[in-house]
């Protein structure tokens, strides 16, 4: 398979169509409309659908009665967006219905900007509709990774019947990088429990209203003991120059490839920094992050929110190490010049002998 | 128009209410349209405007071309904010807090946030009677987040969400009358305008905010960057859609309807499709469908306007 130059927005939609998406449900919002172009012009030609509906209520509805039906099916949004579809994200958590949602997230809150943000990661993470679900969140920090994450969410969304988020940024959707996609997927999975018209056999029904509390209570534990098998398989992480760090930063998409470029600036003075790069936001890779601390003391957490996955990182440390955060909020991209100034900081505070 | 009225450009409203120095495209007929119609409502004027061209390009924070008091909603509720604001200041005013006088209550949205996402908010704010005007300019498309269609794109429009080639004609769909769906709130003041007929456009916004309860007022905003036409021809395409009939220009005041221009000759549709780049793609046959979809619906009004 050939490399091709592709735009973020444009890599979601073209994995989505080799993963097998046979239906999409889109509305326009800044930063991501150029992913519902990509489908507008290819879907038809597949013989799939692309539909642009009148509002996101209306799309995420959208792709409750589609996954309904069985098929393979995502819809994108960006910040303000992605918030009116949190009724529709609960009620797929509540049917136990496969989807993917693509969060290209702006600065907020209110309608905020078009610039790219981090600002949604409680509503990502910590399920942003009512009851208690989670949601499996991808965080994808390259064009490359939009590809692939997005083409495995589809597998991850139908193995454990869930929505799945991928959440990324303005930055990442705008930008244009070579990318190998993957091979379009041959069979897609059987569902044996989709609602394809009656035949012989007995009436299936998709239903979240449980009135029985016992019933309920029943269904939720069913729901924790599903995202239990989650996080014990589905966990991805990165580690960068790990081996000998003794100050370590973490940071998810567009912010990580930043602080990337701040650690290999560091390193040139000899200030032995790493990174953990959570790829899944939800399950957080809390283990290795506990694995870390035995032999480190000083975390440096770099967001572009005002402190979102820094709590993620506080629980899974649990005052076992001291933690740093630096957020730039609301749209602004930091230079990796602004990073790596921190990391010193940090690094001399650490190092300097104590009087 | 009244015929007894006088219309001159000297008469109009001197003072600017948006000011220049926004950040509207070349040619824009939007940004026109609300020019003339904050000028027709005056000082005592509330406006609540959903996300759109227009909010994005006059209120850059910290700039801001608006020189009347403005809230930004989201898409889908200016109908249901302006409804708060109605409802907050006759609160005030009945408990004596706020000295009793008319405010223009308005609310404005462009053709994505009147005919798609916010057309729940708005049939509400309509069907509970505000005291409020709406405004929609309708440019046919998503144009500020770059061209998607929307239910108000026209049949045959090329967009990037209804892209037309091999496959696709582009918009497959009619255009949703948002005009006729007011009208069946039975609200006592509806009209349709065009900014580059500014007299009849002032009248009518001027009608519609001295009629006490919910008015509706449909404009129709030439928009060169999204029609695919050269900026200066703004004006001259709005004139053609109304000679045309594709845009007839009327008012329902309580249930009757009255046309306030006719054109004179009617020129063939043909005129006001070619030149237009997002119709370049059309064949003769389509031409002729839409021919008789625009006739078909013009002679309806005209009888309807007849019949009073």
């Amino acid at each position: 398979m050939s490399k091709i130059f592709i735009s973020g927005n444009h890599a979601f939609a073209e994995a989505a169509l080799r993963a097998g998406c046979q239906c999409y449900f889109g509305y326009p919002i800044t930063p991501q409309n150029e992913l519902g172009e990509y489908m507008a012009d290819h879907m038809r030609k597949l013989d799939r659908v692309f539909i642009q509906s009148e509002s996101e209520t209306a799309a995420i509805n959208m792709v409750i009665g589609s996954a309904a039906t069985g098929a393979r099916v995502m819809t994108s949004s960006s910040s303000p967006g992605v918030s009116l579809k949190q009724e529709g994200i609960s009620f797929l958590a509540g049917f136990e219905l496969p989807a993917v949602i693509v969060n290209v997230m702006r600065g907020g809150p209110g309608l905020g900007n078009i610039a790219p943000s981090q600002g949604d990661y409680f509503q990502a993470t910590r399920g942003g509709g009512h009851g208690d679900y989670r949601t499996p969140v991808f965080a994808p920090a390259s064009v490359q990774e939009i590809a692939d994450l997005t083409y495995h969410a589809f597998d991850v969304a139908d193995r454990y019947r869930t929505p799945v988020m991928m959440l990324s940024d303005g930055m990442m959707g705008q930008m244009k990088e070579p990318v190998v996609f993957p091979e379009p997927i041959g069979k897609l999975p059987d569902k044996e429990w989709a609602l394809k018209g009656r035949g012989d056999g007995p009436s299936r029904y998709i239903c979240s209203l449980i009135l029985d509390v016992v019933e309920m209570e029943r269904h939720n534990w069913k729901l924790v003991r599903k995202y239990d098998e989650i996080e014990k398989n589905e966990i991805l992480y990165e580690e960068y120059m790990l081996d000998d760090a003794e100050i370590v930063v973490i940071a998810y998409g567009t912010t990580a490839r930043i602080a990337k470029g701040a650690i290999k600036r560091v390193r040139k003075d000899g200030v032995r920094a790493g990174m953990l790069r959570p790829i899944t936001l939800w399950p957080f890779p809390k283990k290795a992050l506990a694995d870390l601390c035995a032999r480190i003391r000083q975390f440096v957490v770099f967001e572009m929110s005002t402190g979102q996955m820094l709590e993620d990182v506080q629980i899974a440390l649990a005052g076992r190490a001291d933690i740093v955060f630096h957020g730039r909020p609301g749209g602004v991209v930091p230079m990796p010049v602004e990073f790596a100034r921190i990391i010193y900081r940090e690094y001399q505070k650490m190092t300097k002998p104590q009087i | 128009m009244d015929k007894y009225s006088v219309f001159s450009a000297r008469l109009i409203e001197q003072t600017e209410y948006l000011t220049s120095g926004h950040r509207a495209c070349q040619g824009c007929a939007e940004v026109l349209a609300v020019r003339l119609v904050l000028k027709a409502l005056g000082r005592d004027t509330i406006v609540a405007m959903s996300t759109g061209c227009m909010e994005i390009i006059s209120s850059p924070l910290p700039l801001t071309s608006w020189k009347l008091p403005w809230i930004h909603n989201a898409f889908e509720n200016s109908a249901a904010v302006i409804s708060g604001c109605e409802s907050g200041m006759k609160a005030m005013m009945r408990k004596g807090k706020l000295p009793a006088k008319k405010i223009n209550f308005t609310a404005m949205g462009g053709d994505g946030a009147t005919a798609d996402i916010g057309m729940g908010a708005l049939s509400g704010a309509l069907e509970r009677g505000h005291d409020m005007v709406y405004v929609c300019y309708d440019n046919e498309a998503y144009m500020n987040t770059g061209i998607q269609r929307s239910s108000s794109t026209p049949y045959g429009a090329s967009t990037t969400t209804s892209p037309a080639g091999k496959a696709s004609m582009g918009q497959h769909t009619q255009k949703k009358n948002m005009t006729q769906v007011a009208v069946a709130h039975n609200i006592p003041y509806v009209a349709t305008a065009c900014p580059s007929f500014p007299f009849d456009l002032i009248d009518k916004v001027k009608r519609a905010a001295e009629m006490p309860g919910p008015a509706y007022v449909h404009i129709m905003s030439v928009c060169p960057t999204g029609w695919r036409i050269p900026p200066e021809d703004a004006i001259r395409y709005g004139r053609l859609a109304v000679d045309s009939c594709m845009f007839p220009l009327y008012e329902v005041v309580n249930g009757k309807y009255r046309l306030t221009y006719r054109p004179n000759p009617i020129i063939p549709i043909r005129d006001y499709l070619s030149g237009q780049g997002r119709y370049r793609h059309l064949t003769e046959p389509d031409i002729e469908k839409i021919n008789d979809m625009v006739g078909r619906e013009y002679q309806r009004i005209v009888k309807m306007s007849d019949e009073v």
